[in-house]
């Protein structure tokens, strides 16, 4: 399964890393150094200890005098809760006072050029050993007397902790800093994204006109690719409609020569088969010529909702043209068929033109496959919409037919001839001006209704 | 164990009269060594006392302390009203045998202390140093200021200054000496009068009385120089301990002892009117009795619960009242002459507990130092 990443995921992800590695690697270095610090500072008081102690080595009478100053062991004891072990040893290498058994592994002739300093371990614990030497010259043995100081390394552990501890609230702070920073931009530069996906949205799916939003230079070639597509697919869909209509046209003209033919025909001079035969064909030519007429009308109404420009209309003057367009003068007498109307005449933005072709496309579908003996068109306004119902006393349309019948080509009934692009051009015309096409199924008290709402536009008073 | 003590004074003393003292030295530490084993093994057997619990015994704690029992009756028996099931047993050790029998016990990785009581700070603090002891973490030990403890495992408990202490009876008023400085010059002046009527430690044996004596070495004046010479000249007595010194002024042979641990001292005063303390005013070393629970502890949460009892309110106010009397914060106890508080601007010297107590735990630096201080005292001996 592939999961739907978001650009800012990714980046925010990727930044996150990096300043986290960043991060990791910084408190690594303070550690490092504050290691290195904490052990230079203490590494001065235990060797200021040593010398200190070296310094009290006295030569009376040819013996070799220790004297530790109490002062170092207070040094030494700077360092709070840390252990200290010495040994001072004679030029015969014995141990004069302190611990016999502290040892430092460091070549005497090194530790008489300038003290040592080691870290090693001592009763099982890490101490730091400093070592110093010094010459002796007029004692009974001559030579080097050493000094060996070791101190255990929890004041260093403790500081390099603290400090560590210090430098990575800093460098947490920092990074937190960074990261909200590098989120805000990040956020910020993917809003020309947004901006355009919002714009892509809310676009209507008839236009093809060029996407205008303004980008980033680096979303250029998104927008061109964008353009260039809608551009050709627009091309194709002009040639297409075009082809229709050029077909639908081109057939009228023979079609109407062929109806015209066909009434000619003196049916009575011919026999019952091909009497038959003739009203059929006759039928079926009415069909043709009724689709024909309905794909032009739908190219036109195509047309013009993609060019003509939306214009306050005022409904009820349209629906009555078209109520009138519909109704054929040859309508059977018994049919009750009515108009009615608010005195209120709202007003809604549409083209007048493809409007009442909607509402024509809708009435003459009523009165062939609905309409038994009543058929009612009506205005009714809401508060921000208003409706043109158009309701017959037939059997109505199923409620699970209803999402297929506006599409094209489809029909309720399989037999009955229906060519079934009247519902469809409505739907679309309507959806055009922002309207819908809905039905109300039938009621006792009311017929099956076919219902198109549009969005009023301001109050105007006819 | 006091007349093994007297044995072996007598036994240093005609040794140390002798022309070749200072090569005999050695010898004398080599009795003492001897001696110091035989002491200790009778202070294991001869002075330990037994607390039973008060309700029915559940576990027993072993203290050894080089502390008083007197001192620590109270403490101990109002310890065991707030843990009724513990019982106790208490050992009465002299410092140094306590060092000796507690760093052996840490080699050996066994002993029978399970907490450690010692005035001699030094040689806590070398123990410590040398990983035998356990810390002990409590809200009471937080509590304790930064000079009294180490490491979370040496802790002072008490705050007890060092004084002066003399016979009234025999020391006239006009002759009281009320600084070091007074009591150098007293012995100058009355030579006669004082001679080996001045008594102090005998720091050969007493881990805390060498811990004052180094003490006051350390001090920027040459006072103490000065006061060593004229008790040399006044031909000191030395005892191992504050106790037996006490004994011997309230009897009257001595007249004035110095450097006696104030607690004692003043607790031997409440019960003889002839005794007097006198905290001296030019400068007074401050002993905080140290607690420590070593590695060896079989019952080192017992332990640490005493010493939690020690450092607590309840356990200081009892020692305050029947043991230590001497407090950081509180007035002097009545009858004492001295400063009103005894606090840093009155002169007080708080020994810090702290590594640099190592200095004078250093072998080779206490034994020059005794051995120094042997020679001063070398008149000591005969009359005693």
């Amino acid at each position: 399964m592939r999961r739907e990443t978001s650009l800012f995921a990714r980046l925010a992800l990727r930044i996150s890393l990096v300043l986290g590695i960043g991060a990791g690697l910084l408190v690594t270095a303070a550690w490092y150094y504050a290691r290195a610090a904490a052990d230079d500072a203490y590494d001065r008081l235990l060797l200021g200890a040593a010398l200190q102690m070296a310094d009290g080595l006295t030569v009376e009478g040819g013996q070799l005098i220790v004297n530790l100053p109490t002062s170092a062991f207070e040094l030494l004891g700077l360092a709070g809760r840390d252990r200290v072990f010495y040994r001072i040893t004679d030029p015969s290498g014995r141990t004069l006072t302190g611990y016999g058994d502290l040892e430092a592994n460091i070549d005497p002739t090194t530790v008489r050029r300038e003290p040592v300093l080691e870290s090693g371990r001592y009763k099982g614990e890490a101490v730091r050993i400093a070592v110093v030497s010094r010459a002796l010259a007029d004692s009974s043995a001559p030579g080097w007397a050493h000094v060996v100081v070791a101190q255990t390394t929890e004041a260093r552990r403790t500081l390099a902790g603290e400090l560590t501890l210090r430098a990575s609230v800093l460098v947490a702070v920092m990074s937190l800093l960074a990261l909200a920073g590098a989120m805000l931009a990040i956020r910020y530069a993917l809003k020309p994204i947004e901006r355009l996906g919002a714009a892509l949205r809310r676009r209507d799916p008839q236009d093809q006109q060029p996407v205008t939003v303004e980008v980033p230079r680096e979303l250029g070639p998104f927008i061109a690719s964008i353009n260039h597509f809608m551009g050709r697919f627009n091309e194709r869909a002009v040639l297409l409609r075009h082809f229709v209509s050029d077909a639908a046209h081109q057939i009228r003209t023979p079609l109407t020569a062929l109806s015209a033919q066909l009434d000619l025909l003196d049916g009575d001079r011919l026999d019952e088969t091909a009497r038959q035969h003739l009203y059929r064909v006759q039928v079926r030519a009415k069909e043709l010529a009724r689709l024909t007429n309905q794909l032009l009308s739908h190219a036109m109404v195509i047309h013009r909702t993609e060019t003509a420009q939306l214009q306050p209309v005022d409904l009820v003057d349209v629906a009555r043209r078209a109520f009138r367009a519909a109704i054929p003068i040859t309508v059977d007498p018994d049919i009750v068929i009515s108009f009615e109307a608010p005195d209120e005449h709202p007003i809604v933005s549409a083209d007048a033109i493809s409007l009442r072709e909607a509402i024509v496309n809708v009435i003459d579908n009523a009165l062939r496959h609905g309409t038994t003996s009543r058929l009612d068109v009506r205005v009714c306004i809401d508060d921000g919409s208003a409706r043109v119902e158009v309701e017959d006393d037939g059997p109505g349309i199923p409620p699970q037919e209803w999402g297929r019948i506006t599409r094209r080509f489809e029909t309720s009934k399989s037999s009955g001839g229906s060519t079934g692009l009247g519902f469809a051009i409505a739907s679309e015309v309507v959806a055009a001006f922002g309207g819908g096409l809905s039905f109300r199924e039938k009621q006792p008290g009311a017929g099956f209704t076919v219902v198109l709402t549009l969005q009023r536009t301001i109050e105007k008073n006819v | 164990m006091k007349r093994l003590q007297a044995l072996f004074f007598g036994e240093s003393g005609r040794k140390t009269a002798s022309p070749f003292s200072g090569y005999c030295f050695s010898g004398c530490a080599l009795l003492a060594g001897m001696c110091l084993q035989l002491c200790s093994a009778l202070a294991l057997e001869g002075t330990t006392k037994s607390f039973p619990a008060v309700g029915p015994e559940s576990v027993r704690l072993a203290i050894h302390g080089a502390t008083d029992l007197s001192a620590m009756e109270p403490l101990i028996r109002d310890f065991q009203l707030t843990a009724p099931g513990i019982a106790i047993d208490y050992s009465d050790f002299v410092t140094n045998d306590l060092q000796k029998s507690a760093s052996e016990a840490c080699s050996a990785g066994a002993g029978q202390g399970d907490i450690l009581l010692s005035s001699s700070l030094d040689q806590l603090v070398k123990l410590s140093n040398d990983g035998c002891a356990v810390p002990h973490l409590s809200a009471e030990t937080a509590r304790v200021g930064d000079w009294a403890k180490w490491r979370d495992e040496v802790f002072g408990f008490t705050y007890e200054p060092t004084v002066f202490v003399y016979n009234a009876r025999f020391v006239p008023p006009a002759d009281v000496p009320r600084t070091h400085v007074e009591l150098a010059d007293l012995l100058r002046r009355r030579l006669d009068y004082y001679r080996g009527r001045i008594g102090t430690f005998d720091i050969r044996l007493s881990g805390v009385g060498y811990l004052l004596a180094f003490s006051d070495a350390a001090q920027p004046t040459t006072v103490y120089g000065r006061l060593l010479e004229s008790m040399s000249r006044a031909e000191v007595v030395v005892h191992c301990c504050t106790g037996a010194s006490l004994q011997e002024i309230a009897s009257g042979r001595l007249y004035i002892g110095y450097n006696m641990i104030g607690s004692y001292a003043y607790a031997a005063a409440r019960s003889n009117p002839d005794l007097r303390v006198v905290v001296p005013r030019d400068y007074t070393l401050i002993l905080s009795r140290g607690a420590l629970i070593p590695k060896t502890s079989a019952h080192p949460d017992l332990a640490g619960r005493f010493l939690d009892y020690l450092l607590s309110e309840r356990g200081r106010e009892i020692a305050g009242e029947h043991a230590f009397f001497f407090s950081e914060d509180g007035p002097l106890p009545p009858d004492v002459d001295g400063p009103t508080v005894l606090n840093e601007s009155s002169g007080a010297q708080p020994i810090h507990i702290g590594p640099a107590l190592l200095a004078a735990q250093d072998e080779a630096q206490r034994n020059r130092f005794i051995q120094d201080w042997s020679r001063s005292m070398i008149y000591v001996a005969p009359r005693k």
